[in-house]
Protein backbone atom coordinates (compact mmCIF):
# COMPACT_ATOMS: atom_id res chain seq x y z
CA UNK A 1 0.00 0.00 0.00
CA UNK A 2 2.84 2.36 0.94
CA UNK A 3 4.55 1.59 -2.37
CA UNK A 4 1.43 2.53 -4.31
CA UNK A 5 1.06 5.80 -2.40
CA UNK A 6 4.77 6.57 -3.02
CA UNK A 7 4.34 5.79 -6.73
CA UNK A 8 1.30 8.04 -7.02
CA UNK A 9 2.93 10.90 -5.15
CA UNK A 10 6.35 10.77 -6.77
CA UNK A 11 5.50 9.87 -10.35
CA UNK A 12 2.09 11.38 -10.87
CA UNK A 13 2.25 14.50 -8.74
CA UNK A 14 3.19 17.66 -10.59
CA UNK A 15 3.77 19.49 -7.31
CA UNK A 16 7.30 20.72 -8.08
CA UNK A 17 6.51 21.46 -11.73
CA UNK A 18 3.69 23.77 -10.60
CA UNK A 19 5.93 25.87 -8.31
CA UNK A 20 7.05 29.30 -9.44
CA UNK A 21 10.80 28.58 -9.55
CA UNK A 22 13.54 29.46 -12.05
CA UNK A 23 13.62 26.26 -14.11
CA UNK A 24 9.82 26.04 -14.11
CA UNK A 25 9.70 29.46 -15.78
CA UNK A 26 11.85 28.36 -18.76
CA UNK A 27 10.17 27.09 -21.93
CA UNK A 28 10.41 23.27 -21.82
CA UNK A 29 12.02 23.14 -25.29
CA UNK A 30 14.84 25.46 -24.24
CA UNK A 31 15.22 23.65 -20.93
CA UNK A 32 15.51 20.30 -22.70
CA UNK A 33 18.13 21.62 -25.16
CA UNK A 34 20.24 23.22 -22.43
CA UNK A 35 20.15 20.09 -20.24
CA UNK A 36 21.02 17.99 -23.25
CA UNK A 37 24.10 20.20 -23.77
CA UNK A 38 25.14 19.78 -20.12
CA UNK A 39 24.70 16.00 -20.28
CA UNK A 40 26.71 15.79 -23.52
CA UNK A 41 29.49 17.81 -21.89
CA UNK A 42 29.52 15.46 -18.92
CA UNK A 43 29.65 12.43 -21.21
CA UNK A 44 32.54 13.68 -23.35
CA UNK A 45 34.71 15.29 -20.70
CA UNK A 46 37.68 13.38 -19.29
CA UNK A 47 37.98 15.67 -16.30
CA UNK A 48 36.33 14.80 -12.98
CA UNK A 49 36.51 18.50 -12.08
CA UNK A 50 34.28 19.38 -15.08
CA UNK A 51 31.77 16.73 -14.07
CA UNK A 52 31.77 17.96 -10.48
CA UNK A 53 31.32 21.56 -11.65
CA UNK A 54 28.31 20.48 -13.73
CA UNK A 55 26.90 18.64 -10.72
CA UNK A 56 27.33 21.78 -8.63
CA UNK A 57 25.55 23.77 -11.34
CA UNK A 58 22.68 21.28 -11.27
CA UNK A 59 22.38 21.56 -7.48
CA UNK A 60 22.38 25.38 -7.75
CA UNK A 61 19.54 25.15 -10.29
CA UNK A 62 17.68 22.86 -7.88
CA UNK A 63 17.95 25.51 -5.15
CA UNK A 64 16.72 28.38 -7.35
CA UNK A 65 13.83 26.22 -8.61
CA UNK A 66 12.26 25.96 -5.14
CA UNK A 67 12.91 22.22 -4.91
CA UNK A 68 13.77 20.67 -1.57
CA UNK A 69 17.45 19.65 -1.90
CA UNK A 70 16.96 16.62 0.37
CA UNK A 71 14.09 15.34 -1.81
CA UNK A 72 16.18 15.89 -4.95
CA UNK A 73 19.22 14.05 -3.58
CA UNK A 74 17.09 11.14 -2.39
CA UNK A 75 15.37 10.88 -5.76
CA UNK A 76 18.61 10.96 -7.77
CA UNK A 77 20.74 8.77 -5.52
CA UNK A 78 18.20 5.94 -5.76
CA UNK A 79 19.18 5.51 -9.42
CA UNK A 80 22.89 6.33 -9.34
CA UNK A 81 24.04 3.12 -7.58
CA UNK A 82 21.89 1.06 -9.93
CA UNK A 83 23.32 2.67 -13.06
CA UNK A 84 26.91 3.19 -12.03
CA UNK A 85 28.28 1.93 -8.73
CA UNK A 86 27.65 -1.74 -9.41
CA UNK A 87 29.30 -1.39 -12.81
CA UNK A 88 32.17 0.83 -11.64
CA UNK A 89 33.25 -1.23 -8.61
CA UNK A 90 34.93 -4.10 -10.54
CA UNK A 91 36.71 -1.54 -12.77
CA UNK A 92 38.71 -0.07 -9.87
CA UNK A 93 40.54 -3.35 -9.23
CA UNK A 94 43.72 -4.46 -10.96
CA UNK A 95 42.00 -7.49 -12.56
CA UNK A 96 40.01 -5.14 -14.83
CA UNK A 97 42.24 -2.02 -14.88
CA UNK A 98 45.95 -2.71 -14.33
CA UNK A 99 48.22 0.11 -13.17
CA UNK A 100 49.88 1.73 -10.16
CA UNK A 101 48.57 0.11 -6.95
CA UNK A 102 46.92 2.40 -4.40
CA UNK A 103 45.47 0.01 -1.83
CA UNK A 104 45.60 -3.74 -1.51
CA UNK A 105 43.72 -6.10 0.81
CA UNK A 106 42.90 -9.77 1.24
CA UNK A 107 39.37 -11.12 1.25
CA UNK A 108 38.46 -14.82 1.50
CA UNK A 109 42.03 -15.72 0.63
CA UNK A 110 42.10 -13.56 -2.51
CA UNK A 111 44.34 -10.55 -2.99
CA UNK A 112 42.51 -7.39 -4.19
CA UNK A 113 44.43 -4.36 -5.52
CA UNK A 114 42.81 -1.01 -6.20
CA UNK A 115 44.77 0.81 -8.93
CA UNK A 116 45.13 4.57 -9.57
CA UNK A 117 43.82 4.46 -13.21
CA UNK A 118 41.03 2.11 -12.07
CA UNK A 119 39.94 4.47 -9.31
CA UNK A 120 40.15 7.52 -11.63
CA UNK A 121 38.15 5.76 -14.36
CA UNK A 122 35.55 4.52 -11.86
CA UNK A 123 35.18 7.96 -10.29
CA UNK A 124 34.80 9.62 -13.71
CA UNK A 125 32.17 7.09 -14.69
CA UNK A 126 30.20 7.61 -11.46
CA UNK A 127 30.33 11.42 -11.74
CA UNK A 128 29.17 11.25 -15.38
CA UNK A 129 26.19 9.12 -14.39
CA UNK A 130 25.51 11.39 -11.40
CA UNK A 131 25.40 14.50 -13.62
CA UNK A 132 23.25 12.83 -16.29
CA UNK A 133 20.75 11.36 -13.82
CA UNK A 134 20.57 14.66 -11.90
CA UNK A 135 19.80 16.77 -14.98
CA UNK A 136 17.23 14.27 -16.23
CA UNK A 137 15.51 14.20 -12.82
CA UNK A 138 15.62 18.01 -12.63
CA UNK A 139 14.04 18.22 -16.08
CA UNK A 140 11.31 15.74 -15.17
CA UNK A 141 10.37 17.34 -11.87
CA UNK A 142 10.36 20.93 -13.10
CA UNK A 143 8.32 20.16 -16.22
CA UNK A 144 4.76 18.90 -16.37
CA UNK A 145 4.76 15.46 -17.95
CA UNK A 146 2.47 16.48 -20.83
CA UNK A 147 4.87 19.31 -21.68
CA UNK A 148 7.73 16.81 -21.80
CA UNK A 149 5.72 14.71 -24.23
CA UNK A 150 5.08 17.76 -26.38
CA UNK A 151 8.80 18.57 -26.34
CA UNK A 152 9.51 15.08 -27.66
CA UNK A 153 7.03 15.68 -30.46
CA UNK A 154 8.56 19.07 -31.28
CA UNK A 155 11.97 17.37 -31.54
CA UNK A 156 10.52 14.95 -34.09
CA UNK A 157 10.55 11.86 -31.90
CA UNK A 158 8.15 9.50 -33.78
CA UNK A 159 4.54 10.39 -32.92
CA UNK A 160 3.59 6.82 -32.27
CA UNK A 161 6.35 6.46 -29.67
CA UNK A 162 5.30 9.65 -27.86
CA UNK A 163 1.65 8.67 -27.95
CA UNK A 164 2.32 5.23 -26.50
CA UNK A 165 4.49 6.83 -23.81
CA UNK A 166 1.73 9.27 -22.89
CA UNK A 167 -0.87 6.54 -22.74
CA UNK A 168 1.35 4.32 -20.60
CA UNK A 169 1.66 7.18 -18.13
CA UNK A 170 -2.10 7.79 -18.21
CA UNK A 171 -3.13 4.16 -17.79
CA UNK A 172 -0.46 3.16 -15.30
CA UNK A 173 -2.25 5.61 -12.98
CA UNK A 174 -5.56 3.89 -13.68
CA UNK A 175 -4.03 0.49 -12.95
CA UNK A 176 -2.38 1.74 -9.78
CA UNK A 177 -5.87 2.73 -8.68
CA UNK A 178 -7.29 -0.65 -9.69
CA UNK A 179 -4.56 -2.45 -7.72
CA UNK A 180 -5.13 -0.16 -4.74
CA UNK A 181 -8.90 -0.77 -4.76
CA UNK A 182 -8.45 -4.51 -5.25
CA UNK A 183 -6.07 -4.60 -2.29
CA UNK A 184 -8.59 -2.72 -0.13
CA UNK A 185 -11.41 -5.02 -1.27
CA UNK A 186 -9.35 -8.11 -0.42
CA UNK A 187 -8.41 -6.69 2.96
CA UNK A 188 -12.01 -5.84 3.78
CA UNK A 189 -13.01 -9.45 3.13
CA UNK A 190 -10.11 -11.49 4.50
CA UNK A 191 -8.71 -9.27 7.23
CA UNK A 192 -5.14 -8.15 7.75
CA UNK A 193 -3.32 -11.51 7.98
CA UNK A 194 -3.36 -13.85 5.01
CA UNK A 195 -1.50 -17.16 4.82
CA UNK A 196 1.34 -16.82 2.34
CA UNK A 197 -0.01 -19.61 0.11
CA UNK A 198 -3.39 -17.93 -0.10
CA UNK A 199 -1.56 -14.61 -0.61
CA UNK A 200 0.34 -16.07 -3.57
CA UNK A 201 -2.90 -17.33 -5.10
CA UNK A 202 -4.51 -13.91 -4.66
CA UNK A 203 -1.51 -12.15 -6.18
CA UNK A 204 -1.57 -14.49 -9.18
CA UNK A 205 -5.30 -13.98 -9.59
CA UNK A 206 -4.81 -10.21 -9.39
CA UNK A 207 -2.14 -10.28 -12.08
CA UNK A 208 -4.37 -12.32 -14.38
CA UNK A 209 -7.33 -10.04 -13.73
CA UNK A 210 -5.24 -6.91 -14.33
CA UNK A 211 -3.89 -8.34 -17.57
CA UNK A 212 -7.43 -9.15 -18.72
CA UNK A 213 -8.65 -5.65 -17.83
CA UNK A 214 -5.75 -3.98 -19.60
CA UNK A 215 -6.41 -6.06 -22.70
CA UNK A 216 -10.07 -5.01 -22.75
CA UNK A 217 -9.15 -1.40 -22.02
CA UNK A 218 -6.69 -1.40 -24.92
CA UNK A 219 -9.46 -2.32 -27.35
CA UNK A 220 -11.94 0.16 -25.87
CA UNK A 221 -9.46 3.06 -25.92
CA UNK A 222 -8.57 2.31 -29.54
CA UNK A 223 -12.29 2.44 -30.42
CA UNK A 224 -12.61 5.77 -28.60
CA UNK A 225 -9.71 7.10 -30.68
CA UNK A 226 -11.22 5.81 -33.93
CA UNK A 227 -14.52 7.41 -33.02
CA UNK A 228 -12.85 10.82 -32.94
CA UNK A 229 -11.17 10.52 -36.29
CA UNK A 230 -7.86 8.80 -35.44
CA UNK A 231 -6.47 7.15 -38.55
CA UNK A 232 -3.02 6.01 -37.39
CA UNK A 233 -1.26 9.39 -37.65
CA UNK A 234 -1.52 11.40 -34.43
CA UNK A 235 -1.83 15.16 -34.99
CA UNK A 236 -0.30 17.77 -32.67
CA UNK A 237 -1.22 21.28 -31.64
CA UNK A 238 2.02 23.12 -30.91
CA UNK A 239 1.39 26.31 -28.95
CA UNK A 240 4.80 26.77 -27.31
CA UNK A 241 5.94 30.41 -27.39
CA UNK A 242 9.57 31.39 -26.82
CA UNK A 243 10.14 34.53 -24.71
CA UNK A 244 13.32 36.64 -24.38
CA UNK A 245 14.21 34.97 -21.06
CA UNK A 246 14.26 31.56 -22.81
CA UNK A 247 16.77 32.81 -25.39
CA UNK A 248 18.87 34.37 -22.61
CA UNK A 249 18.87 31.06 -20.74
CA UNK A 250 19.90 29.17 -23.86
CA UNK A 251 22.75 31.62 -24.50
CA UNK A 252 23.88 31.25 -20.86
CA UNK A 253 23.78 27.45 -21.21
CA UNK A 254 26.01 27.58 -24.30
CA UNK A 255 28.46 29.85 -22.44
CA UNK A 256 28.43 27.55 -19.40
CA UNK A 257 29.07 24.54 -21.64
CA UNK A 258 31.99 26.36 -23.27
CA UNK A 259 33.42 27.28 -19.86
CA UNK A 260 33.05 23.67 -18.68
CA UNK A 261 34.89 22.30 -21.69
CA UNK A 262 37.70 24.83 -22.02
CA UNK A 263 38.48 26.48 -18.74
CA UNK A 264 38.07 23.82 -16.11
CA UNK B 1 -40.63 13.76 -44.82
CA UNK B 2 -37.51 13.95 -42.68
CA UNK B 3 -34.23 12.51 -43.96
CA UNK B 4 -33.21 9.16 -42.52
CA UNK B 5 -29.72 9.22 -41.02
CA UNK B 6 -29.64 5.57 -39.99
CA UNK B 7 -31.75 2.61 -41.03
CA UNK B 8 -31.06 -0.71 -39.30
CA UNK B 9 -32.79 -3.87 -40.45
CA UNK B 10 -32.69 -7.19 -38.61
CA UNK B 11 -29.31 -6.39 -37.05
CA UNK B 12 -27.76 -9.26 -35.10
CA UNK B 13 -24.49 -9.19 -33.23
CA UNK B 14 -22.74 -11.48 -30.78
CA UNK B 15 -19.49 -11.08 -28.85
CA UNK B 16 -16.84 -13.72 -29.62
CA UNK B 17 -19.44 -15.34 -31.81
CA UNK B 18 -21.19 -16.93 -28.82
CA UNK B 19 -22.59 -14.24 -26.51
CA UNK B 20 -25.55 -12.62 -28.29
CA UNK B 21 -25.85 -8.86 -27.77
CA UNK B 22 -28.44 -7.92 -30.42
CA UNK B 23 -30.98 -10.36 -31.82
CA UNK B 24 -32.77 -8.77 -34.75
CA UNK B 25 -32.93 -5.01 -34.20
CA UNK B 26 -34.90 -2.71 -36.53
CA UNK B 27 -34.59 1.01 -35.95
CA UNK B 28 -34.72 4.20 -38.03
CA UNK B 29 -33.09 7.45 -36.92
CA UNK B 30 -34.43 10.60 -38.56
CA UNK B 31 -32.50 13.83 -38.94
CA UNK B 32 -33.15 16.28 -36.13
CA UNK B 33 -34.87 13.71 -33.90
CA UNK B 34 -34.30 13.02 -30.23
CA UNK B 35 -34.44 9.37 -29.30
CA UNK B 36 -33.88 7.48 -26.08
CA UNK B 37 -32.92 3.84 -25.99
CA UNK B 38 -33.90 2.29 -22.71
CA UNK B 39 -33.51 -1.21 -21.35
CA UNK B 40 -32.18 -3.22 -18.45
CA UNK B 41 -28.44 -3.84 -17.97
CA UNK B 42 -27.00 -6.03 -20.71
CA UNK B 43 -29.97 -5.60 -23.02
CA UNK B 44 -27.82 -4.35 -25.93
CA UNK B 45 -28.00 -0.55 -25.69
CA UNK B 46 -24.22 0.07 -25.74
CA UNK B 47 -23.74 -2.49 -28.52
CA UNK B 48 -26.31 -0.66 -30.63
CA UNK B 49 -24.48 2.66 -30.10
CA UNK B 50 -21.16 1.07 -31.06
CA UNK B 51 -22.76 -0.23 -34.26
CA UNK B 52 -24.21 3.22 -35.03
CA UNK B 53 -20.74 4.71 -34.51
CA UNK B 54 -19.18 2.21 -36.93
CA UNK B 55 -16.93 0.68 -34.27
CA UNK B 56 -18.34 -2.81 -34.59
CA UNK B 57 -20.29 -4.37 -37.43
CA UNK B 58 -23.30 -6.69 -37.32
CA UNK B 59 -22.94 -10.42 -37.91
CA UNK B 60 -26.05 -10.26 -40.09
CA UNK B 61 -28.54 -7.58 -41.09
CA UNK B 62 -28.02 -4.19 -42.66
CA UNK B 63 -26.95 -0.77 -41.39
CA UNK B 64 -27.52 2.18 -43.73
CA UNK B 65 -26.13 5.66 -43.20
CA UNK B 66 -27.91 8.24 -45.37
CA UNK B 67 -29.07 5.37 -47.57
CA UNK B 68 -25.59 3.86 -48.14
CA UNK B 69 -24.43 0.63 -46.56
CA UNK B 70 -22.20 1.24 -43.52
CA UNK B 71 -19.68 -1.56 -43.22
CA UNK B 72 -15.93 -2.12 -42.81
CA UNK B 73 -15.38 -1.67 -46.53
CA UNK B 74 -17.11 1.71 -46.56
CA UNK B 75 -15.14 2.94 -43.54
CA UNK B 76 -11.86 1.75 -45.05
CA UNK B 77 -12.24 4.59 -47.54
CA UNK B 78 -10.33 7.50 -45.96
CA UNK B 79 -12.60 10.26 -47.29
CA UNK B 80 -15.79 8.53 -46.22
CA UNK B 81 -14.24 7.65 -42.87
CA UNK B 82 -13.43 11.31 -42.15
CA UNK B 83 -16.89 12.38 -43.36
CA UNK B 84 -18.64 9.80 -41.18
CA UNK B 85 -16.53 10.31 -38.05
CA UNK B 86 -16.90 14.08 -38.15
CA UNK B 87 -20.68 13.75 -38.41
CA UNK B 88 -21.30 11.07 -35.82
CA UNK B 89 -19.98 11.51 -32.29
CA UNK B 90 -20.14 9.00 -29.45
CA UNK B 91 -19.79 9.84 -25.78
CA UNK B 92 -18.75 6.60 -24.10
CA UNK B 93 -20.25 5.30 -20.88
CA UNK B 94 -16.86 5.06 -19.16
CA UNK B 95 -14.98 8.38 -19.38
CA UNK B 96 -11.72 6.65 -18.42
CA UNK B 97 -11.85 4.96 -21.81
CA UNK B 98 -12.54 8.13 -23.68
CA UNK B 99 -10.03 10.36 -21.92
CA UNK B 100 -6.68 9.03 -23.12
CA UNK B 101 -4.68 12.23 -23.71
CA UNK B 102 -2.23 13.71 -21.19
CA UNK B 103 -4.30 16.88 -20.57
CA UNK B 104 -7.87 18.07 -20.85
CA UNK B 105 -6.81 20.58 -23.52
CA UNK B 106 -5.23 17.92 -25.74
CA UNK B 107 -8.20 15.66 -25.12
CA UNK B 108 -10.66 18.27 -26.36
CA UNK B 109 -8.48 19.16 -29.36
CA UNK B 110 -7.89 15.51 -30.36
CA UNK B 111 -11.00 15.23 -32.59
CA UNK B 112 -10.66 18.50 -34.55
CA UNK B 113 -6.93 17.89 -35.05
CA UNK B 114 -7.62 14.47 -36.53
CA UNK B 115 -10.45 15.84 -38.68
CA UNK B 116 -7.98 18.31 -40.18
CA UNK B 117 -9.41 21.56 -38.78
CA UNK B 118 -7.03 24.51 -39.07
CA UNK B 119 -5.26 25.66 -35.89
CA UNK B 120 -7.27 28.91 -36.00
CA UNK B 121 -10.58 27.01 -36.18
CA UNK B 122 -9.50 24.68 -33.37
CA UNK B 123 -8.52 27.58 -31.12
CA UNK B 124 -11.87 29.30 -31.72
CA UNK B 125 -13.93 26.13 -31.20
CA UNK B 126 -11.87 25.23 -28.12
CA UNK B 127 -12.45 28.61 -26.44
CA UNK B 128 -16.17 28.35 -27.16
CA UNK B 129 -16.66 24.78 -25.90
CA UNK B 130 -14.58 25.40 -22.77
CA UNK B 131 -16.79 28.39 -22.05
CA UNK B 132 -20.04 26.47 -22.67
CA UNK B 133 -19.03 23.67 -20.29
CA UNK B 134 -17.45 26.02 -17.74
CA UNK B 135 -14.21 23.99 -17.67
CA UNK B 136 -11.66 26.75 -18.27
CA UNK B 137 -9.89 25.96 -15.00
CA UNK B 138 -9.50 22.29 -15.97
CA UNK B 139 -7.76 22.66 -19.33
CA UNK B 140 -4.21 22.06 -18.06
CA UNK B 141 -5.22 19.28 -15.67
CA UNK B 142 -4.66 15.61 -16.31
CA UNK B 143 -7.95 13.76 -17.01
CA UNK B 144 -7.27 11.14 -14.34
CA UNK B 145 -7.22 13.85 -11.67
CA UNK B 146 -10.81 14.90 -12.35
CA UNK B 147 -14.02 13.96 -10.55
CA UNK B 148 -16.58 11.82 -12.39
CA UNK B 149 -18.75 14.88 -13.15
CA UNK B 150 -15.76 16.77 -14.57
CA UNK B 151 -14.70 13.72 -16.59
CA UNK B 152 -18.18 13.52 -18.12
CA UNK B 153 -18.12 17.21 -19.03
CA UNK B 154 -14.71 16.83 -20.66
CA UNK B 155 -15.86 13.69 -22.53
CA UNK B 156 -18.84 15.58 -23.92
CA UNK B 157 -16.78 18.66 -24.75
CA UNK B 158 -14.23 16.49 -26.59
CA UNK B 159 -17.00 15.16 -28.85
CA UNK B 160 -19.13 18.30 -29.22
CA UNK B 161 -16.18 20.50 -30.23
CA UNK B 162 -16.28 18.89 -33.69
CA UNK B 163 -20.01 19.69 -33.99
CA UNK B 164 -21.31 16.23 -34.99
CA UNK B 165 -24.73 16.16 -36.62
CA UNK B 166 -25.61 12.99 -34.75
CA UNK B 167 -24.67 12.70 -31.11
CA UNK B 168 -24.74 9.27 -29.44
CA UNK B 169 -24.63 9.21 -25.65
CA UNK B 170 -24.15 6.13 -23.54
CA UNK B 171 -25.53 6.58 -20.02
CA UNK B 172 -24.55 10.26 -19.84
CA UNK B 173 -25.97 10.84 -16.36
CA UNK B 174 -24.54 7.72 -14.67
CA UNK B 175 -22.83 8.67 -11.43
CA UNK B 176 -23.72 12.35 -11.65
CA UNK B 177 -25.27 14.40 -8.87
CA UNK B 178 -28.75 15.84 -9.60
CA UNK B 179 -27.52 19.37 -10.36
CA UNK B 180 -24.83 18.25 -12.83
CA UNK B 181 -27.33 15.86 -14.38
CA UNK B 182 -29.81 18.74 -14.81
CA UNK B 183 -27.15 20.93 -16.45
CA UNK B 184 -26.32 18.12 -18.86
CA UNK B 185 -29.96 17.68 -19.90
CA UNK B 186 -30.28 21.44 -20.54
CA UNK B 187 -27.12 21.39 -22.61
CA UNK B 188 -28.33 18.46 -24.71
CA UNK B 189 -31.60 20.23 -25.40
CA UNK B 190 -29.75 23.38 -26.47
CA UNK B 191 -27.66 21.24 -28.81
CA UNK B 192 -30.83 19.70 -30.24
CA UNK B 193 -32.32 23.18 -30.77
CA UNK B 194 -29.43 23.81 -33.17
CA UNK B 195 -30.88 21.11 -35.42
CA UNK B 196 -28.72 18.21 -34.21
CA UNK B 197 -29.88 14.62 -33.77
CA UNK B 198 -29.40 13.03 -30.36
CA UNK B 199 -29.68 9.38 -29.33
CA UNK B 200 -29.27 8.61 -25.66
CA UNK B 201 -28.97 5.15 -24.16
CA UNK B 202 -30.04 5.28 -20.54
CA UNK B 203 -31.94 3.65 -17.75
CA UNK B 204 -32.30 6.90 -15.90
CA UNK B 205 -36.08 7.28 -16.16
CA UNK B 206 -35.93 10.82 -14.73
CA UNK B 207 -34.54 12.31 -17.88
CA UNK B 208 -36.22 10.28 -20.63
CA UNK B 209 -39.19 12.60 -21.20
CA UNK B 210 -36.93 15.63 -21.35
CA UNK B 211 -34.35 14.29 -23.77
CA UNK B 212 -36.46 12.27 -26.18
CA UNK B 213 -39.43 12.56 -28.50
CA UNK B 214 -39.36 8.85 -29.16
CA UNK B 215 -38.33 5.99 -26.89
CA UNK B 216 -37.12 2.57 -28.01
CA UNK B 217 -37.35 -0.13 -25.36
CA UNK B 218 -34.97 -3.10 -25.36
CA UNK B 219 -36.23 -6.36 -23.93
CA UNK B 220 -34.13 -8.88 -22.04
CA UNK B 221 -33.91 -10.97 -25.23
CA UNK B 222 -31.95 -8.10 -26.86
CA UNK B 223 -34.58 -6.83 -29.26
CA UNK B 224 -36.47 -3.57 -29.50
CA UNK B 225 -39.91 -4.61 -28.40
CA UNK B 226 -41.66 -1.29 -28.36
CA UNK B 227 -41.15 2.25 -29.64
CA UNK B 228 -43.30 5.28 -28.97
CA UNK B 229 -43.67 8.70 -27.37
CA UNK B 230 -42.15 8.87 -23.87
CA UNK B 231 -45.38 9.94 -22.12
CA UNK B 232 -47.25 6.92 -23.47
CA UNK B 233 -44.49 4.44 -22.69
CA UNK B 234 -43.69 5.74 -19.23
CA UNK B 235 -47.36 5.57 -18.29
CA UNK B 236 -47.40 1.81 -18.94
CA UNK B 237 -45.89 0.80 -15.60
CA UNK B 238 -46.74 -2.86 -16.03
CA UNK B 239 -44.73 -2.97 -19.27
CA UNK B 240 -41.80 -1.10 -17.70
CA UNK B 241 -41.76 -3.40 -14.69
CA UNK B 242 -41.81 -6.45 -16.94
CA UNK B 243 -38.68 -5.13 -18.65
CA UNK B 244 -36.77 -4.29 -15.46
CA UNK B 245 -37.03 -0.54 -15.95
CA UNK B 246 -38.97 0.16 -12.77
CA UNK B 247 -39.43 -1.89 -9.65
CA UNK B 248 -42.11 -2.42 -7.07
CA UNK B 249 -41.46 -0.27 -4.09
CA UNK B 250 -42.37 -1.44 -0.63
CA UNK B 251 -42.85 1.17 2.07
CA UNK B 252 -45.14 2.46 4.84
CA UNK B 253 -47.41 5.46 5.02
CA UNK B 254 -49.21 6.24 8.26
CA UNK B 255 -48.34 2.81 9.58
CA UNK B 256 -49.80 1.04 6.53
CA UNK B 257 -47.43 -1.10 4.43
CA UNK B 258 -47.98 -1.33 0.67
CA UNK B 259 -46.20 -1.80 -2.64
CA UNK B 260 -46.46 0.14 -5.90
CA UNK B 261 -44.35 0.59 -9.02
CA UNK B 262 -41.53 3.01 -8.51
CA UNK B 263 -39.89 4.77 -11.43
CA UNK B 264 -38.41 7.75 -9.60
CA UNK B 265 -39.88 10.52 -11.74
CA UNK B 266 -40.43 12.32 -8.47
CA UNK B 267 -40.31 11.30 -4.86
CA UNK B 268 -43.71 12.87 -4.18
CA UNK B 269 -46.64 10.63 -4.87
CA UNK B 270 -50.25 10.32 -3.74
CA UNK B 271 -52.23 7.28 -2.76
Amino acid sequence: MGTLVFLKESVFSDEYASRKGFMQSIDPRFKAVSFFLFILTALFTKSIATSLWLYLLCLMLVCVSKIDLGFFLKRTWIFIPIFSLFIAIPAIFSIVTPGEALVSFKLAGLNFIITRPGLAGGALFVTRVTVSVSFVVLLSITTKHFELLRVLRVFKVPHMFVMVLGMCYRYIYLFVEVVENTYLAVRSRVGRRVHYKKGQRMAAWNMASLWHRSYRLNEAVYNAMLSRGYSGEPAIFNDFKARPRDWVWLACSVVLTFISLNII
Amino acid sequence: MKKKIFELRDVRFSYLGKYPALQGVDITIEKGSRAAVIGANGSGKSTLLNILDGLIFPDTGSVKFFGAELDEKALADERFNRYFRSRVGLVFQNPDIQLFCPTVKEEIMFGPLNFGFSHKEIKKAFDLIVDVFGIKDLVDRMPHQLSIGEKRKVSMASVLISGPELLLLDEPTAGLDPKTSRGLVDLLNEYHDDGKTIITATHDMHIVEEIADIVHVFSRDKKIIRSGPPAELLADTEFLEENNLIHSHFHRHDGKAHTHPHEHPSHDHTH
